[in-house]
């Protein structure tokens, strides 16, 4: 009897109260430094500086985006909205070609952003951006 | 005295175990979720864009204003600052990857050159913020 009564007591004896407090202060941190914010984007690539020698000037679609935000493709000014079909037929027709966006350095990153994204719906994958020197 | 033996055995009676078993759970989902991400300090107009895709491992932000000026970790910085700064973010977290907030006016030139440097500096991925919907 005696010694049941004292495991008792040794049990209840745990004192857990700065264990939990720094539990507690660690959860605050965490809850409020968290944020669930997540951006949404479209990746870009940069052309490499070195390009293969094997790779044929036909095979890129060049996009030209002029600093007032005209779009020339295959030396005709075409809609923001056309680049999409133009991309495909281009694409269509050489099917391994790559899309290259050059932009005035000087044109607005929206436009910029607008024909990647048609690129991307024509269904180019791989859509790289160069800017000539302001 | 009968009392107070009532009181001690009320005081050992509250059982705080399924309340620490949540905290615990609590505690580690916060630390597993928490990814310190580097905001840039600027608010601009996003252009729409219809194939973005939600950026998990994007961490640091660097926003481009519409006059031109780089903003990263809450200042304003210069364009050749950009490389040093996304080495020092890369040191912190290896699997981080940069995501450029360029306003829909901003230069394409300072875009562009703000991603070599972020390249130089040693991520693989690059994206450009947008919001969903269609541009024209």
């Amino acid at each position: 009897m005696r010694r049941k009564h004292k495991h008792e007591a040794e049990e209840a004896g745990i004192d857990m109260t700065p264990m939990l407090d720094i539990v507690f202060i660690m959860l605050i941190f965490f809850i409020v430094t968290t944020s669930f914010v997540k951006e949404i984007g479209i990746e870009m690539n940069r052309p490499t500086d070195a390009p293969p020698q094997t790779k044929q000037e036909s095979e890129v679609i060049l996009i030209e985006i002029q600093e007032t935000g005209q779009i020339r493709m295959g030396g005709r000014t075409v809609d923001v909205r056309a680049v999409q079909a133009n991309v495909e037929r281009a694409r269509a027709e050489k099917p391994d070609s790559t899309v290259v966006v050059a932009a005035h350095g000087g044109a607005n990153a929206g436009i910029l952003v607008q024909v990647v994204d048609q690129a991307r719906l024509a269904g180019a994958t791989n859509v790289s951006v160069a800017s000539s020197v302001e | 005295m009968a009392r107070k033996h009532a009181r001690k055995g009320d005081e050992a009676a509250i059982d705080m175990t399924p309340m620490l078993d949540i905290v615990f759970i609590m505690l580690i989902f916060f630390i597993v979720t928490t990814s310190f991400v580097k905001e840039a300090g600027l608010e601009v107009r996003r252009p729409a864009a219809e194939t973005a895709t939600p950026q998990v491992r994007g961490n640091v932000m660097i926003a481009v204003s519409e006059t031109g000026d780089v903003w990263m970790s809450k200042r304003k910085v210069e364009v050749d600052q950009v490389r040093i700064l996304v080495q020092q973010a890369k040191a912190e977290n290896p699997e981080g990857s940069v995501v450029i907030i360029a306003d829909e006016r901003a230069p394409t030139g300072v875009v562009v050159r703000v991603m070599d440097e972020a390249r130089l500096g040693g991520t693989e991925q690059v994206a450009v913020a947008a919001r969903e919907g269609s541009g024209s």
